[in-house]
C-alpha cells in the first residue's frame, strides 16, 4: 500500500496539493473541500492529512461503524455515518474533514492508490513509498511498550 | 459562470451602502481583472475629481485564472493615481486573490469616503464595517496581526501602513506583511477613505469548466516551470538578485547620478554574502506558484518576509548607496512595515540627499523615513512625491510620466524602456515592461535576442541603447502585462511558458475558447480604454514624456560612459508607438481604433 511522507523542509506553501486535492475529488478548487491541509506558522509550513493509523482513534471512535477498511485505506460508508464528526474531534493531526457543503466526511483516500499531491507537488515535499516505513512501525512499537 | 467568481462587490463608504453587480456583464467586452477594474474606472470616476477626493473609486479585481491554475496568484488594483492625477495601477500576488474569489467575489470596488476610521470585513455574505481607530497609526505587520486575530476563519488581509494613513504619496496597499501595490499611491487612495484594511475570507469553492482537463494542463505547466533551467536560480533568488542586477548593468545610483558608484560591486558582494551567510531564509511561494520568489528571513533577532522579484533590497543597496547589507535590511523592514513603495520612497530620499537632507548609506535614512511617514518637517513636502518635491526646492529631479518616480532600475540608456517610461498610462514601468529584453541583454543575451527576433524581427534590437523597433517590442510586453494582469497570472511564468498551454488552462476553467490574437486584440482594446481614461482628464502627447533631467544626463564613467537620451530620436520612438497603437500624433486615439475595439465614445 503507498504510503505518503512528508519533507516538510521543502514545502514552500503554495497550496497546489489542496487545489488538486479539491479539483480531483470534488471537481472544484476549493482549500475546505481538500483531504490535505497546508498548515504553517511564518515561513514555515508543511501539509498534513490522514496517516492511515495503526489502531485509528477515528475508527474507534465511530458509534455507527461507518468507518471500514480496504486494503489498508480507511473509507466513511456515507450510508452509516451519521455526520457526527466524532472522528474529526478525536483525530490528533485533523485527517478528518466535515464538508459542510455536501454534508459529507472528507479523508485522504490516497487516492486509490495513485495520489495526486505527490504528483503535483512542484516541491516534491510529499512523497509516495510502497511500505510503511521502518522508522515509523518502530515509533508504534514504542507507543505501545513493545519496545525501548 | 466557471472559473470567475461570479459577483463583483460594490462598497459606497459615505453612506455603507453594499451592492452587488453580476461579473458576466463584463466578461465579454474585458476579460477580467485589470481589463474589468480600467472598465469600472473608466465609468465610475468622473474626469474632475482628483485622486483623494471621495468621488475617487479603489478597483480590487482578480482574473478568471486567479487561484486556478499554476502561478495564479494576483489582484490588480486600479485607481486615480495620486502621484500622477493620472489613471494608476498595480498589481500583486499572495493569498488574497483567491481568497476574495472564495469569499465569492471576482472583485471590491471602494467609493465615498467613510466619516469614521474603519476597514472592512469580507465573508461571502456577511460584510461589516469594523472599527479600526486602534490601529489606524499602526504598521502593516501590528495591523495584519490584529485584523487577522479578527477573523475567527481562514482570512486573508489587505491593509495599509502609516504612510497610506498619512496620505503619502509614496504609499502601497501591503496583502498581508509582504506583497505590495506599491506603485502610484493606491495607499494614500485607501487612506483618504479611512479605509485600514480589508480582511476575507469564505468556503465557496471556485468552479471550472472541465476539471480533467484543468488537472491535466496544470501538471504540464508545473512541469514547464520546475524544469525550465532558471527555477533552479529562484531557490538562491534572495542572495543573486543584487550582483544579477549589476551585471545586467541595471541599478542607478543615488539621485540618478552620472557617475558609477565605484563601490557598487563590492555591495552587490556583501548583500549576497548577508542572504548566504547571515539570515536565517526559508523560501516560500504565493498561491498555486513553485518559483519561491518571497522567503521569510530572520536576523538578528527580527524577523519579516521578503519578494525578490521587483529587487527592492538591491534598489535600497545600490540607490541609497549602502555597503552594509545590516543597514539595507533595517530600512527594508522600516519601508515594509510602513507600508511604503521602496522603489518610490527610495528615489525621494536620494532627491533629498542631493538637497543635503539626508546622508546617503548612513543610518540617518531611517530617522528621514520617519520624518516623510509622520510628515514631520522638510518630511511633509518629500511625502508629496519627488516632483512636488522638486517644485518646491526648485531643484530638478528625475522622474518619469505624470511625475512618477523612476522604477528601481536606471531607464536612461535602455530606450524601450525610457519609451515605456513615457507612454505607460500609469507611468509605472514594472505594470508595462517587466521581463523586457533591455533588462536582460546582458545576463542572458541569448535568450533576450531571440524575444527580440520573435517581436520585432530583428536579434539586434535587444541591445539597451539602439532605439530601432522599440515601440513593438513595448507594445508586444505592454500587452502580455495587460494580458497577465487581467487572467490573474504573474507576468514571469505567463512568458516562460508556452502560451498554448496557458489557453488550454484558461479553456479548461472558463469554457471560452480563445486565440493568442484573441488575447492581444483584447489587451489592445484594454491599453486603448487606459489612453481614453487619461484623454478624458485633457493628457495627450506632451504629458508623454519624462523629466527635463533625464533629457540632459550623460554618464561619465562606468559602463554607460558618454550615454544620455536622444530626445529628437526619443520623439520619433514615441511618433512610431502611437502608430503602432492607432493613435493620432497627438497621442489620441482615432476613431477607427476605437470602432475596431467597440469603444466609440459619445
Amino acid at each position: 500500500m503507498p504510503y505518503l511522507i512528508v519533507h516538510e523542509d521543502k514545502c514552500v506553501g503554495c497550496h497546489t496539493c489542496e487545489m488538486v486535492c479539491s479539483l480531483s475529488h470534488e471537481g472544484v478548487i476549493n482549500l475546505n473541500l481538500s483531504r490535505i491541509h497546508v498548515v504553517g506558522y511564518k515561513g514555515e509550513k508543511f501539509p498534513i492529512m490522514c496517516l492511515q493509523c495503526e489502531d485509528a482513534p477515528c475508527e474507534l471512535v465511530c458509534p455507527m461503524e461507518a468507518i471500514y477498511k480496504e486494503g489498508d485505506i480507511r473509507y466513511v460508508d456515507g450510508e452509516k455515518c451519521i455526520r457526527c464528526k466524532m472522528c474529526s474531534l478525536v483525530c490528533p493531526i485533523g485527517g478528518v474533514i466535515y464538508d459542510a457543503i455536501n454534508h459529507k466526511m472528507l479523508r485522504c483516500d490516497l487516492c486509490g492508490g495513485d495520489p495526486q499531491c505527490a504528483k503535483y507537488c512542484p516541491m516534491d515535499a510529499i512523497e509516495v513509498v510502497e511500505e510503511v516505513p521502518e522508522r515509523r512501525k518502530k515509533g508504534v512499537r514504542v507507543l505501545y511498550g513493545e519496545e525501548d | 459562470m466557471f472559473g470567475y467568481a461570479g459577483k463583483i462587490l460594490f462598497v459606497d463608504l459615505t453612506n455603507g451602502a453594499i451592492k452587488k453587480e453580476e461579473t458576466q456583464k463584463y466578461v465579454a467586452e474585458f476579460l477580467g481583472g485589470r481589463g474589468i477594474a480600467t472598465k469600472i474606472a473608466y465609468d465610475m470616476i468622473p474626469p474632475e475629481v482628483n485622486a483623494l477626493d471621495p468621488e475617487n473609486a479603489l478597483i480590487f479585481m482578480t482574473g478568471p485564472m486567479t487561484g486556478a491554475a499554476p502561478s495564479s496568484s494576483r489582484i490588480d488594483v486600479v485607481s486615480l493615481s495620486p502621484v500622477t492625477n493620472m489613471l494608476g495601477g498595480s498589481s500583486a500576488g499572495g493569498d488574497f486573490g483567491t481568497f476574495l474569489k472564495f469569499s465569492g467575489y471576482d472583485g471590491i470596488v471602494i467609493y465615498g469616503k467613510s466619516k469614521e476610521k474603519v476597514y472592512l470585513k469580507i465573508c461571502e455574505n456577511d460584510i461589516t464595517f469594523e472599527d479600526a481607530s486602534k490601529i489606524w497609526n499602526k504598521d502593516v505587520f501590528e495591523s495584519v496581526d490584529y485584523m487577522k486575530e479578527a477573523g475567527r476563519e481562514m482570512v486573508e488581509v489587505a491593509t495599509i501602513g502609516k504612510a497610506g494613513a498619512n496620505l503619502v504619496k509614496t504609499s502601497g496597499i501591503s496583502f498581508s506583511k509582504r506583497s505590495l501595490a506599491s506603485r502610484g499611491g493606491l495607499g494614500a487612495v485607501m487612506g483618504s477613505k479611512n479605509l485600514k484594511g480589508l480582511v476575507v475570507s469564505g468556503c465557496k469553492g471556485i468552479k471550472v469548466r472541465n476539471k480533467d482537463v484543468l488537472n491535466k494542463t496544470n501538471y504540464e505547466i508545473l512541469r514547464k516551470l520546475v524544469e525550465s533551467p532558471s527555477y533552479e536560480k529562484y531557490k538562491t533568488w534572495h542572495a543573486k538578485i543584487t550582483p544579477s542586477l549589476l551585471k545586467a548593468r541595471r541599478p542607478y545610483f543615488g539621485d540618478y547620478e552620472e557617475e558609477y558608484w565605484e563601490d557598487a560591486e563590492e555591495a552587490a558582494r556583501n548583500a549576497k554574502d548577508f542572504f548566504e551567510k547571515k539570515v536565517k531564509i526559508k523560501s516560500n511561494s504565493c498561491f498555486s506558484c513553485p518559483l519561491r520568489c518571497w522567503a521569510w528571513i530572520e536576523y538578528n533577532g527580527e524577523e519579516a518576509p521578503m519578494v525578490a522579484c521587483q529587487g527592492t533590497f538591491s534598489a535600497i543597496t545600490f540607490i541609497l548607496k549602502i555597503k552594509e547589507p545590516e543597514l539595507a535590511w533595517k530600512i527594508y523592514l522600516k519601508m515594509q512595515r510602513e507600508g511604503l513603495d521602496i522603489m518610490s520612497t527610495v528615489a525621494v530620499i536620494a532627491y533629498a540627499s542631493r538637497l543635503g537632507k539626508v546622508k546617503l548609506g548612513s543610518e540617518e535614512i531611517l530617522d528621514f523615513i520617519d520624518k516623510i511617514v509622520n510628515r514631520v518637517g522638510e518630511g511633509n513636502i518629500f511625502a508629496e512625491g519627488i516632483k512636488k518635491a522638486a517644485e518646491y526646492y526648485g531643484v530638478p529631479a528625475v522622474y518619469v510620466k505624470g511625475g512618477m518616480e523612476s522604477w528601481s532600475s536606471d531607464i536612461r540608456p535602455f530606450r524601450g524602456i525610457s519609451l515605456a517610461a513615457a507612454v505607460t498610462e500609469s507611468g509605472s514601468i514594472s505594470r508595462a515592461v517587466h521581463g523586457f529584453p533591455e533588462s536582460s541583454y546582458y545576463t542572458k543575451p541569448e535568450k533576450a535576442k531571440k524575444v527580440a527576433k520573435k517581436i520585432a524581427g530583428r536579434e539586434d534590437v535587444a541591445e539597451p541603447t539602439i532605439y530601432e523597433e522599440k515601440h513593438k517590442l513595448v507594445a508586444h510586453f505592454e500587452n502580455e502585462h495587460i494580458i497577465a494582469d487581467s487572467l490573474g497570472i504573474c507576468d514571469t511564468p505567463l512568458l516562460s511558458v508556452p502560451e498554448e498551454l496557458w489557453l488550454k488552462a484558461f479553456a479548461a476553467i472558463t469554457g471560452l475558447n480563445y486565440s493568442t490574437e484573441d488575447l492581444h486584440y483584447y489587451a489592445e482594446k484594454i491599453r486603448t480604454l487606459e489612453r481614453l481614461f487619461n484623454v478624458r482628464r485633457g493628457l495627450n502627447a506632451k504629458n508623454d514624456t519624462l523629466s527635463e533631467r533625464l533629457f540632459q544626463s550623460r554618464f561619465r564613467s562606468g559602463p554607460w560612459k558618454g550615454v544620455g537620451i536622444d530626445r529628437e530620436k526619443f520623439e520619433e520612438l514615441k511618433k512610431k508607438y502611437y502608430e503602432l497603437r492607432g493613435w493620432d500624433e497627438n497621442g489620441i486615439p482615432k476613431k477607427e481604433t476605437l470602432k475596431k475595439y467597440g469603444l466609440e465614445v459619445e
